[in-house]
């Protein structure tokens, strides 16, 4: 009976960090671009720009299944950079409001957009992927209890989330940018008071953000389906926005919150295969976003604002007064 | 280098002839785009317009997708031009009907035009309870309504597919042979068909005629009446708006109703006047709630304009659901619609702003800092004088 | 406005000129902004480790020689000198990079950061990639006691009192190696004890070199610890003293003495003003900061009497109209408006008979979006039309009579207000307020920004108004307006009332000695 639970267990986490990776990516890609300030709500666009062009990649390119790959994730992330910046010119530099902006970029791209559109225009869909990422066997450590699946059965998009993670981590509090960077999406003034250039700032991390949802993007056309569908992500883009709030714009916390979130996703649908069908499964699929609602009144209520770190400037064009 | 500066006066005729021109620009750009991808954009263009247009029913069926845009398209247009930005108009849609289909199906008894006018209602006030929970936490805690009204659209996703795939609600059909195959709703009463008008060959449904009288009440409540003015007063500075003793709290939670009730509206005329029963994917699949916004905002939040970016979205829409493949590509609505919205957006500054085109400062002899003086004991800085 | 020339200079000992090269020095600095001279060929040295003060009225040119000083603004006129050399500042990189820094009243600190990493921002030895929180700390830590400034490295801004944020800014100062450090009215948020440990690290920061450039208007404080006093009034520059060899009498003359006097309002003769349209009993309210910013404040207005409140600008005048009006609550006392007891709301005061001309006026006076005909009815919409529905047509016909009667020029009423000149918003925001009848008027710095014409005309409409049975309460930083146009004057200074003057009592040099918080 334990090995049955325990079974499930490990199930769950593996199935959680699968569908959590997608989450990871683009949540840190949109974490850094909130703490500069910016609001790219155009994140599932950009995802789906990402999934749509990795596929083509590893559909056409030629070559050893590892190269087609890298090309695959490089390509995908440079596309949905092109997006990104789309959104930081229109913003940053014409000063449109950012929210329209980047509603606008997730219709532009999104599933009833240019990712479909650069799918049937190649005639991907519905073809069976010919490159996947595979679970490698690091230091061939795979069969230990519990953690050996865990940490040394994961594809080389995991444990690229996982740098990524730490990456974002030491870029935030151990840099200098990073430093900055902070100050930048807390308070353009001060920022531009003592030097720093904030409109190269916000577009650089818009640009990285961007690039960061691509990788996500790939990470679902090159490892948890083997196809593309139209509109594959099916709204992961909204999530991982969310999850950037829910961790209170810190990258330890949102990749704790990205699995937990990928478990819901597939929570609810495990344990109805197994016969528990007392919660429905909506409820599981609707908590991650309840969960964010309460989380929201939380960062929002006054002088807990402060503390918990809602970049201040997040959302205001800035303009520096003529003098 | 290139600089923006604010213009002094904005002419009058800048505020049409922008975003005209913008619109133009979209429609060239788009065409590049098809034209990069070996599509013929001259066809493309054709093709949309006989779809959606010109051939037999496709008028009609031009207003039948026209109908939900107008409405959400309005819902956020009066929500966006006081600086609320409602994207839950998705979500308001959806639990508008499924109070709507719901009431349709428990009054089944009364007459046609009662059993109508208790939809309607039921879908508005199911609506602007929706709308209700964001613009509370707004209103009162000042929580950030973007992300609250989107995150309740997934939740009423989940709802309305609990209603029909994951339970034995009311709502859903338990008996009929085709239901045991697949789940779906009950069909609503006859008499729950909202009327529509037959002009000609043209079909003009129920809910649109009440669309267009909204976006008309909307124009007037806005520019003639105390709540408008209001409003307007709060959108163009919130501190002035307190100055003048408007109290913003009431304003933002009767907004957020308001516009929560228009897009409960569009939901219920979605079942009433089209799919006469609940059906969670093709509201889903259909997403009027959120191409509402981009009516919105290529209209620039006016209501009556709103009648206008509705029709010619609703065309590009409709001519993306009747044609399929080398005629009209998959995604090219959405990408048009980006294209759009990008540029009308990104023109939006020309009407305030100029470019300035200035010559780079000669760089002057006189030396930028002094030769240092003698190096202050201070810390672990750098010295003055070098240059960091 | 009626010009005045400025009083000969007072010789008091000159500063050894030649025996030292000034770290700093302005020579000639003109600035002209459009309608005003803020700096008229000012001339002004600073000595190596000399605590320098500049002293002034509001609108005397202090600030904007300061910005020129740092590189913010370019100077139409003269130049900067250092190290008896001409300097060119492109901007303000420029001036950090040979040693000068200031210190703004409005803080441009980073809340959410730590002390440390606000010290670290921005400028400084680029090519270090890597940010070791605790080596900065300790680096923060060592300036601060060097001076004798108490600071925690690691906590953050929002965590720290008002005077404890000053010292951070005064430390970013000092750990890029400021050799000249200038402090803009830096008391103003400073609690008494907070002064005096900040005049210490003062003093300590001269005697090892650095000069301090001390902007104020707050005579005890200049006497106490500056080596020497440069006066300006209305941008030109009055002359330069010794702190030793002045007392408070000389400054204050030299700050606001004129030796022409002005043409007057008649003051209302005593049978006219009617009752008490505007009590203030004991009222304390906080400022924005966290530190009181009125303490005890009792006034009273009557109808047909401008009461003037006369006081350089952050000393509570601002919150004096704010808790009136009711946009700022109030901590103790009452406030009664035309014998209505006021809770502290908007909408209260309005309807009690409230007008109020606040100090900004687009953006918080005027919708700027808005059209004249718009920002006409900002407050008597509610009466005006059917129910709901607004009555446009009357409202267009009131403006363009508005329009007419108070000399705006515009060119109709659906001209959009952000298009209009500054005068020209000043007569549409007083055409509101007065259209509206009210008891008593609120006008705080009504003439700030304007030229000669509105400004004369402005002070015209309210005579006029106060003739007919208006109580006025006129704030301003313009202590000619003041005399000239109040029946009596009260003085502000930290937030209290210092004293309120007939106007036959009213010397200049007094109130000037009460401004500046010499009690007489």
């Amino acid at each position: 009976m334990t090995g049955f639970n325990a079974n499930l267990g490990i199930s769950i986490i593996m199935t959680a960090i699968l569908y959590g990776t997608p989450l990871v990516f683009a949540g840190i890609g949109e974490l850094l671009t909130e703490r500069s300030g910016v609001l790219n709500l155009g994140v599932e666009g950009m995802l789906l720009i990402g999934a749509v062009m990795a596929f083509l990649v590893s559909q056409r390119m030629p070559g050893p299944g590892w190269l087609v790959l890298l090309a695959a994730v490089l390509v995908a992330m440079a596309a949905s950079a092109v997006m990104a910046s789309i959104h930081a010119f229109v913003t940053i530099t014409l000063r449109a409001n950012q929210i329209v902006s980047g509603l606008s970029l997730t219709i532009f791209a999104g599933v009833i957009g240019l990712s479909s559109y650069i799918a049937e225009d190649n005639r991907i869909g519905g073809k069976a992927g010919k490159h996947q990422f595979a679970d490698l066997n690091v230091f061939g450590l795979k069969n230990l209890p519990v953690i050996g699946p865990i940490l040394f059965h994961q594809s080389a998009m995991i444990y690229l989330s996982w740098l990524v993670v730490i990456g974002a981590v030491v870029y935030l509090y151990r840099t200098r940018t990073g430093l900055y960077l902070r100050s930048v999406g807390e308070s353009p003034q001060a920022a531009d008071a003592m030097g720093i250039n904030v409109t190269r700032y916000r577009y650089a991390h818009t640009l990285l953000g961007g690039a960061l949802a691509g990788a996500g993007g790939a990470v679902f056309t090159l490892q948890i389906a083997t196809n593309w569908i139209d509109g594959l992500t099916a709204g992961a883009g909204w999530i991982a926005i969310a999850l950037v709030i829910f961790s209170l714009w810190r990258p330890e916390l949102l990749i704790l919150g990205a699995y937990m979130f990928g478990a819901f996703t597939s929570v609810g649908f495990d344990l109805q295969a197994r016969g528990i069908t007392s919660i429905p499964s909506e409820f599981w699929s609707s908590l991650p976003y309840l969960m964010t609602v309460l989380a929201l009144v939380l960062v929002s209520v006054g002088s807990v604002r402060r503390r918990l770190g809602t970049p201040a400037a997040l959302g205001i064009p800035y303009m520096r007064e003529e003098s | 280098m290139i600089r923006f500066k604010a213009r002094e006066n904005v002419p009058r005729w800048l505020n049409y002839v922008v975003p005209l021109a913008s619109v133009a620009v979209a429609i060239v750009v788009a065409g590049i785009v098809l034209a990069a991808t070996s599509h013929n954009p001259f066809a493309t263009y054709k093709n949309i317009v006989q779809a959606s247009l010109t051939q037999p029913g496709a008028f009609s069926q031009t207003l039948v997708t026209m109908t939900p845009l107008m409405f959400t398209g309005l819902a956020a247009a009066v929500a966006f031009r006081m600086r609320l930005w409602n994207i839950g108009g998705e979500g308001q849609l959806y639990m508008g009907a499924v109070g709507a289909s719901g009431a349709g199906l428990y009054f089944h008894s009364l007459p046609a035009p009662l059993l109508i006018l208790v939809m309607m209602a039921a879908g508005v006030a199911a609506g602007t309870l929706w709308a209700s929970i964001p613009g509370a936490l707004r209103a009162f805690f000042n929580t950030n309504e973007i992300l609250t009204t989107l995150m309740l659209n997934y939740v009423a996703a989940n709802f309305m597919y609990y209603l029909i795939f994951d339970s034995n609600s009311y709502w859903r059909d338990l008996t009929s042979p085709s239901a045991r195959v697949f789940p779906q709703g009950k069909s609503l009463p006859a008499d729950a068909s909202w009327p529509a008008l037959q002009l000609g060959s043209v079909t003009i449904p129920f809910g649109l005629i009440i669309a267009i009288g909204l976006a008309v009440l909307l124009w007037g409540m806005i520019r003639a009446t105390r709540y408008g003015f209001e409003m307007r007063v709060l959108a163009d500075s919130p501190a002035v708006g307190k100055y003048a003793g408007i109290r913003t709290r009431r304003k933002i939670l009767s907004l957020m109703a308001i516009s929560g009730g228009i897009a409960g509206f569009a939901g219920a005329s979605q079942v009433g006047d089209f799919s006469h029963t609940l059906d969670p994917r093709g509201l889903e699949q259909a997403g009027y709630g959120y191409i509402g916004i981009v009516v919105a905002a290529l209209a620039r939040y006016n209501p009556v304009a709103v009648v206008v970016t509705s029709f010619f979205i609703g065309m590009l829409v409709n001519a993306g659901f009747a044609l399929q493949g080398p005629g009209f590509p998959i995604g090219l609505t959405g990408t048009m619609e980006g294209i759009l919205l990008f540029c009308v957006l990104g023109a939006e500054i020309f009407t305030r702003y100029r470019l300035v085109f200035r010559r780079q400062q000669a760089i002057s002899r006189t030396p930028v800092s002094p030769p240092s003086p003698a190096p202050a004991a201070v810390g672990p800085a750098a010295p003055p004088g070098e240059v960091s | 406005m009626m010009a005045g020339q400025p009083a000969v200079p007072t010789r008091g000992s000159p500063a050894p000129a030649g025996q030292a090269t000034p770290a700093v020095a302005a020579r000639g600095i003109t600035k002209r902004f459009p309608g005003v001279v803020a700096n008229d060929k000012v001339t002004f040295e600073v000595l190596p480790g000399e605590i320098h003060a500049l002293l002034g009225e509001n609108g005397a040119g202090k600030t904007t020689l300061c910005n020129v000083l740092t590189g913010l603004y370019r100077p139409d006129e003269g130049y900067v000198e250092m190290a008896g050399g001409p300097c060119r500042f492109r901007s303000p990189r420029d001036a950090h990079e040979a040693g000068i820094a200031m210190v703004h009243q409005h803080f441009r600190l980073v809340q959410p950061l730590t002390v440390a990493e606000n010290v670290v921002l921005g400028w400084s030895r680029r090519r270090a990639m890597w940010f070791s929180p605790r080596r900065v700390e300790r680096e923060v830590a060592a300036i601060a006691e060097k001076f004798g400034m108490h600071i925690d490295p690691a906590a953050k801004i929002w965590q720290l009192s008002v005077g404890e944020q000053q010292r951070v800014e005064i430390l970013k100062a000092l750990y890029r190696g400021a050799k000249i450090l200038i402090l803009d009215e830096p008391t103003t948020v400073l609690t008494p004890q907070e002064v005096q440990q900040l005049f210490t690290a003062l003093r300590d920061m001269a005697a090892d070199g650095t000069s301090v450039v001390f902007i104020s208007h707050k005579l005890p404080e200049v006497l106490a610890v500056s080596d020497r006093v440069t006066v300006l009034q209305k941008g030109k520059t009055i002359g330069t003293v010794r702190t030793a060899d002045a007392d408070a009498r000389s400054l204050a003359h030299m700050m606001v003495g004129r030796d022409i006097v002005l043409a007057r309002r008649e003051a209302t003769p005593a049978a006219r003003v009617g009752e008490v349209v505007l009590a203030l009993d004991g009222v304390g309210a906080m400022g924005d900061l966290g530190a009181p910013a009125l303490t005890g404040v009792s006034l009273q207005v009557r109808a047909g009497e401008i009461l003037g409140v006369a006081g350089v600008a952050g000393n509570g005048q601002r919150e004096l109209a704010e808790v009136i009006a009711g946009e700022r609550p109030r901590t103790a006392g009452t406030v009664t408006i035309a014998g209505r007891p006021q809770r502290g709301t908007p909408w209260e005061a309005i309807g009690a008979g409230l007008g109020y001309v606040p100090e900004e006026r687009l953006g918080v006076g005027i919708a700027p979006g808005m059209t004249i005909a718009d920002n006409l009815m900002l407050k008597s919409y509610r009466e005006n039309g059917h129910g709901p529905i607004l009555h446009t047509k009357q409202a267009m016909a009131t403006a363009a009579e508005a329009i007419e009667r108070f000399d705006i020029v515009a060119r109709g009423p659906k001209t959009i207000a952000h298009e209009l000149s500054g005068g020209n918003i000043q007569r549409l925001l007083l055409a509101r307020e007065l259209s509206g009848h009210p008891k008593v008027l609120i006008a705080a710095s009504p003439t700030r920004g304007l030229d000669v014409a509105a400004t004369d005309s402005v002070r015209r409409l309210l005579a006029a108004s106060a003739e007919s049975g208006l109580g006025i309460l006129l704030i301003s930083e313009d202590l000619d307006e003041i005399l000239d146009l109040s029946d009596r004057i009260a003085v502000m200074y930290r937030g209290q009332v210092v004293d309120v003057l007939g106007r036959d009592r009213a010397d200049r040099d007094r109130i000037g000695l009460m401004m500046a918080g010499v009690a007489s």
